[in-house]
């Protein structure tokens, strides 16, 4: 018999779910960039007083674990919270993750007093925060390049919005007028989620809302937890790589920076400790604690039934050890742009190989792993800036019960590409191809999913910055698979010379230039049939 | 099992105007109608697998074998007909063997899709198969640009080589896409002459003639899905309405308005929501005469066995361009119906944390709940509603296809998962499975009316369908609903919606306009207007339809903003109209998100015309008598439960035994053979003059 006795608590999870629903359809349909309307790059969630997160909608497991962080240290740094108060952060050391995602909290005060009885909170991937190249993940050594910091501060304080605070935040990006849409679009999912909430205390008492929403996280505890007794107990490591070749691309030599991760099963609980991944070190690809417990989380999830609620209860059987200072632990003033995206994928994988070795019989091959973030930009003829940003599907990992999908987003993402036809009307780019990278699936008894090429010819001069990652070590395969095809970037200029570009790129393109990404395959599970054991 | 019902007996003498049939095929059952000059006749028939046809048939010819006059060709019917022919097609993946031809670099675009995986966090995933396999998609040399100028001259020598391939591999339908085709559609028009010439027998789809509109993918899916269709849907089609003496057999289509055969075989992505769409018409047409408004807001919600389809109306049918029908993004206009995935069937388990779930999986119709005594053995919604004596066990559900419920097998099913649940009592642990079940549509019946940017207490509930009305009043309660209207017949709304739908062409172009274009230039709007015009002018005249009225829509969004709102675009053009349609952008766009933002730029990026024939009169009957006294006599009383420590007994009544005027005090329940009302504890209903249920709470003044 479940401790958890209240036959109606189903209900509950219906109606907090849905708080966070109601405020993830309002962000979308009042957005304005593609960012959030048609890549669906935000999270909307409900937490109690304490910071506990009650409910979430998320389209991007990147925002899982990382939502709560942000509340946790917002919380104490204000102690006169107002009805109609919204809090704003970007900063990746006090609560965000990186400087493009903007997070917002807010108080809900159900009863006449300015006391919160609840908190919501949204956060949302912008297309330009400003920094030293156009879309705001460029290869910075340190985060002051990668554009605005914004610390914990009061957009609105009782209702009001603070204008100074604003016109300072939108003089330093580059698009000021769709970033004022997509913050008001954040408040708006606000006010709905307020509204709600406070409809819900009306209706049902503060009381009761308030136990329900312990109760929802004590079921999701209970239901991680039985998983984790499920799975055998021990100890183990796995050890996978990061490519770094240096801000200046004509060197095109890639070091490679370990991550280590030593997982530990006991009885329910879960012990992850990175001792043993490498320093920060001057380039972007550091990623701040929550992005660590957000990708691990991630991992986890994978493992449980259909169907759990996320929420912070999910949180409590684990345990992290990440020495500061280190590339799953990230201190100011690393650069940090990269560690969402792409540190992120790595640690997916890093965690799900530990869990390859403790059930090999559940565990896929690694997928592409990267993100393969473009972003190109330059001037028009009239001046006005322009920038174009995107990410690139490539090959899932082959399973134990199938082979991987070809041409998807794989593991901390799931955004959508940008169709050809918006592109190129938006834009001074042509797409040449768009097509299956056949033969980059690694071979196995299920075999990996293949990765994609993508072509774009650039009409006029622009700048090209790219953050992709495996481009040096291929997806592992498991189980006697093959490894995924390392992905490829190249540009063709004009005058036929082709170059080959390394995984981090900044390159000027003059037009006629064509730059040609070829995205990873994933890797392949188990023996081909054919193959002899060995 | 598998009699038929007769819901309503003939009424009034035999005219000799032309009988309107109206047949909607549903999965369960085949829904007729039969309005003769003076009265309505409603049938239901089990719908036969795998062809619904001979059900069609069967039905129009029980009925024709009793008014043998009508076989003459003066006196034959005009037939309707929702179909599902499309849906499952989509929904089985079984279509036409089916080429693509594409502009060269993007054969994949198919396999590309938007890149996103269909599951979050499944570490192994599938993804339904695709409409056309790789060696089915083939490309030709050409390129048009975004401004539309040719860039590479189609490769005539190519189109060849292709259709030469297509010619030696047994191909039933082709498609051509080619970027940009919206702006420049001669490249597609002359593949589909040499189309025409080489291969004539093939039916060809053309994306500037099925979508002409920008983003590739869903073009091609759009376009593809109907030459994927072609062959299936003509041939039942052509087969359906030569075995029937007709004067006239229209096709509903998804957007609500019908199309005849012809238009219906050669654009089958049409008719998606076929049959859906005449639930919504019908819900209409009885708010619109109960309401005595022309422009009733109302909440439709059609509870089936696996799933519930909710439509939001304000005044009119809600027309949505973004929809997901089996997996794919079709673009074309249709009613914006939402589907939950709620319903009578939902099962009821234990979670891994002890705790009470109810769906996500079903019983579906086979073997169906445990009550149905099919096999199924897991307590579901509809047992749960019968253990609560909400159910009768011999007026069963629409869906139960005639059968009487076995309540002993639902005590079972329940009481096994109260036992699962720490020994909870049978009674207790079926009343929180409805109202999991009930939240869980509460919740999305919310996200809907959010996306939408309307408060749900604003609307009208309007349940039909087998299960809608038993879960209307708790439904409403929650979402401050005041008002209930169930129509005479629940169980063949959509049917009777398929006589009313008006007959409608819509002809659409993307023209990506600023508000300066537009302003500078009104004359190129007005010359897209006049040639739309003139295109949904033919294609109703194809029909032989010939007095219609046209209406412009332009859809439009802020510069930057990556979705377009739909308004209403004033004709004549002139500067001023272009003017009032921005401005008509403005409201709805502060009416839907709560802004507007007038500094910003505003971009035009499709216009639509719709051209639409006048409907038929409505087949709703004139006022029948009132009644004699308010306080109806009840058919009989029964137990039921609405907590866990007693039982009521509450009074309950057969449908036909009531008249205007009466009025039913909750708790109780009223039953036609197809259709139960649960009238809650807190409710009142009212028998209204076209003898709809009007339900209000009780503690309204």
């Amino acid at each position: 018999m479940s401790p958890i006795g209240d036959l109606h608590l189903d209900v509950w999870r219906h109606r907090l779910s849905g708080v966070a629903e109601e405020m993830g359809e309002t962000l979308r349909r009042t957005g304005f960039s593609p960012n959030i309307k048609e890549r669906l790059d935000y999270s909307c969630a409900v937490f109690d007083p304490e910071g506990e997160m009650v409910a979430q909608a998320a389209h991007i497991p990147a925002h899982l674990g990382a939502m709560p962080a942000s509340v946790q240290t917002v919380l104490p740094l204000f102690d006169d919270w107002r009805d109609g108060d919204l809090v704003i952060v970007n900063d990746p050391f006090k609560g965000g993750n990186h400087l493009p995602d903007i997070t917002m909290v807010s108080p809900v005060c159900t009863g006449p007093a300015d006391r919160p009885d609840f908190f919501v909170a949204s956060r949302a991937h912008h297309a330009d925060v400003g920094g030293m190249s156009p879309g705001s993940m460029p290869l910075s050594t340190e985060i002051h390049q990668e554009g605005i910091i914004i610390p914990p501060v009061r957009l609105y304080r009782q209702g009001h919005l603070n204008r100074d605070l604003q016109a300072l935040v939108l003089r330093n990006v580059r698009t000021p007028e769709e970033r004022r849409g997509d913050i008001n679009a954040q408040v708006a999912a606000h006010r709905v989620g307020t509204r709600r909430l406070v409809a819900l205390c009306d209706r049902h008492g503060l009381e009761e809302v308030r136990r329900s929403a312990g109760l929802l996280m004590d079921r999701s505890e209970a239901t991680v937890r039985a998983a984790i007794r499920s799975w055998p107990d021990g100890r183990w490591t796995f050890e996978d790589f990061l490519e770094w070749n240096g801000a200046d691309n004509e060197r095109g030599e890639t070091e490679l920076i370990k991550l280590r991760v030593a997982l530990e099963v006991r009885d329910d609980n879960l012990h992850l400790d990175f001792s043993g991944t490498a320093p920060t070190f001057a380039g972007s690809l550091n990623a701040v604690i929550a992005i660590t417990m957000s990708a691990s989380y991630y991992a986890v999830l994978c493992l449980l039934e259909e169907g759990t609620a996320v929420n912070s209860g999910c949180f409590r059987p684990f345990r992290f050890t990440a020495p500061p200072g280190t590339v799953v632990n990230a201190l100011s003033p690393s650069a940090v742009a990269g560690g969402n995206v792409e540190t992120s994928q790595r640690i997916v994988d890093l965690v799900l190989g530990a869990f390859a070795q403790a059930m090999p019989d559940r565990l896929p091959a690694a997928s592409q792993g990267t993100m393969n973030n473009l972003t190109v930009g330059g001037t028009l003829t009239d001046g006005t800036p322009w920038s174009y940003y995107e990410t690139m599907a490539g090959g899932m990992g082959g399973g134990p019960d199938r082979p991987g999908l070809d041409a998807v987003h794989v593991h901390m993402t799931n955004t959508r590409n940008t169709p050809v036809e918006a592109i190129e009307l938006t834009w001074p780019v042509q797409v040449e191809t768009c097509a299956v990278r056949h033969g980059s699936g690694g071979a196995g008894r299920f075999a990996g999913g293949h990765g994609i090429v993508r072509a774009y010819r650039l009409l006029r001069e622009c700048t090209a910055t790219m953050l992709s990652e495996r481009r040096a070590q291929p997806p592992w395969g498991l189980g006697g698979g093959h490894p995924g095809a390392t992905g490829r970037n190249e540009l063709q200029r004009a005058d036929g010379q082709t170059v080959h570009l390394p995984g981090k790129f900044s390159v000027r393109c003059r037009p006629g230039d064509v730059l040609r990404i070829a995205t990873p395959g994933g890797g392949g599970w188990g023996m081909e049939p054919s193959e002899p054991k060995s | 099992m598998g009699q038929d019902h007769h819901i309503s007996p003939v009424t009034g003498p035999e005219t000799d105007a032309p009988v309107l049939i109206g047949v909607d095929v549903g999965g369960t059952f085949t829904d007729f109608v039969f309005q003769t000059g003076t009265g309505l006749e409603v049938l239901k028939h089990p719908t036969s697998v795998p062809d619904p046809g001979v059900t069609v048939r069967a039905g129009v010819d029980a009925w024709m074998a009793q008014h043998p006059a009508r076989r003459q060709a003066e006196q034959a019917p005009r037939i309707r007909h929702g179909t599902t022919i499309a849906t499952n097609a989509v929904l089985q993946r079984k279509g036409a063997r089916t080429a693509l031809i594409t502009t060269v670099g993007f054969r994949d675009l198919l396999v590309l899709g938007r890149q996103n995986r269909p599951s979050l966090y499944a570490l192994s995933q599938s993804r339904p198969a695709l409409l056309i396999p790789d060696e089915l998609r083939f490309e030709v040399r050409e390129r048009v640009t975004a401004a539309g100028e040719v860039q590479t001259p189609l490769d005539l020598e190519d189109v060849d080589r292709v259709i030469d391939r297509i010619k030696a591999m047994d191909i039933e339908a082709v498609c051509v896409v080619f970027l940009f085709s919206f702006l420049y559609p001669e490249h597609e028009r002359t593949v589909g002459r040499r189309l025409a010439e080489r291969l004539p027998d093939t039916p060809v789809s053309l994306s500037v003639d099925v979508l002409p509109e920008y983003r590739e993918f869903e073009r091609t899916i759009t376009t593809a899905t109907n030459a994927w269709l072609q062959p299936g849907v003509g041939r039942y089609l052509s087969r359906l309405a030569r075995g029937l003496p007709h004067r006239s057999f229209d096709v509903m289509q998804s957007n609500g308005g019908t199309t005849g055969l012809r238009g219906a075989s050669r654009l089958p992505v049409h008719l998606l929501v076929s049959g859906p769409a005449g639930g919504v018409v019908g819900a209409l047409d009885t708010a619109r005469i109960a309401m005595a408004t022309a422009t009733p807001h109302i909440m439709t919600l059609d509870m089936g066995g696996t799933s519930t389809d909710v439509a939001l109306c304000q005044g009119g049918t809600p027309i949505t361009t973004e929809s997901d029908i089996g997996g794919l993004p079709i673009r074309v206009p249709l009613i914006d119906i939402h589907t939950v995935g709620a319903g009578g069937g939902s099962l009821a388990r234990v979670d891994s944390a002890g705790t009470l779930r109810v769906g996500p999986g079903s019983a579906g119709a086979e073997p169906g709940p445990a009550c149905y005594g099919r096999g199924g053995h897991q307590a579901t919604v509809t047992d749960a509603n019968l253990v609560l004596g909400r159910l009768l066990p011999d007026w069963p559900l629409g869906g139960a296809d005639g059968v009487s419920l076995k309540p002993e097998l639902a005590e079972k099913a329940v009481a096994r998962l109260g036992a699962a649940l720490g020994g909870r009592g049978t009674v207790e642990t079926a009343l929180a499975i409805v109202d999991i079940a009930n939240a869980a549509m509460e919740r999305a019946l919310r996200v809907v009316s959010v996306e939408t940017g309307h408060n749900p207490a604003e609307f009208t509930l309007l349940p039909f369908g087998g299960a809608g009305a038993l879960h209307a009043c708790d439904l409403a309660q929650g979402l401050d609903m005041r008002h209930i209207l169930v129509p005479e017949t629940p169980g063949v709304l959509s049917a009777q919606g398929l006589l009313l739908a008006e007959t409608t062409r819509i002809a659409s172009r993307s023209v990506l306009m600023t508000d300066q274009e537009a302003r500078h230039a009104p004359a190129v709007v007005a010359q897209a207007v006049r040639e739309l015009t003139g295109e949904a002018r033919r294609l109703l005249e194809e029909d032989g339809q010939t007095d219609f009225a046209v209406a412009v829509s332009a859809d439009v969004r802020y510069r930057g903003q990556s979705h377009e709102l739909q308004v209403p675009c004033p004709t004549p053009v002139t500067p001023d109209t272009i003017e009032q349609t921005l401005e008509n952008f403005h409201l709805a766009h502060e009416k839907r998100f709560g802004f507007t933002d007038r500094q910003n730029g505003v971009e035009i990026v499709n216009l639509r015309v719709m051209a639409t024939c006048p409907p038929p009169p409505s087949p709703v009957q004139a006022p029948a008598a009132p009644a004699e006294t308010s306080s109806p006599e009840p058919t009989g009383t029964t137990l039921a439960w609405f907590s866990p420590e007693a039982a009521t007994s509450i009074p309950w009544y057969a449908r036909t035994s009531l008249a205007p005027g009466h009025r039913v005090i909750g708790p109780a329940l009223i039953l036609q053979p197809d259709c139960t009302t649960l009238v809650g504890p807190e409710w009142q209903a009212l028998v209204d003059s076209w003898l709809n249920l009007q339900m209000t709470p009780l503690s309204m003044p």
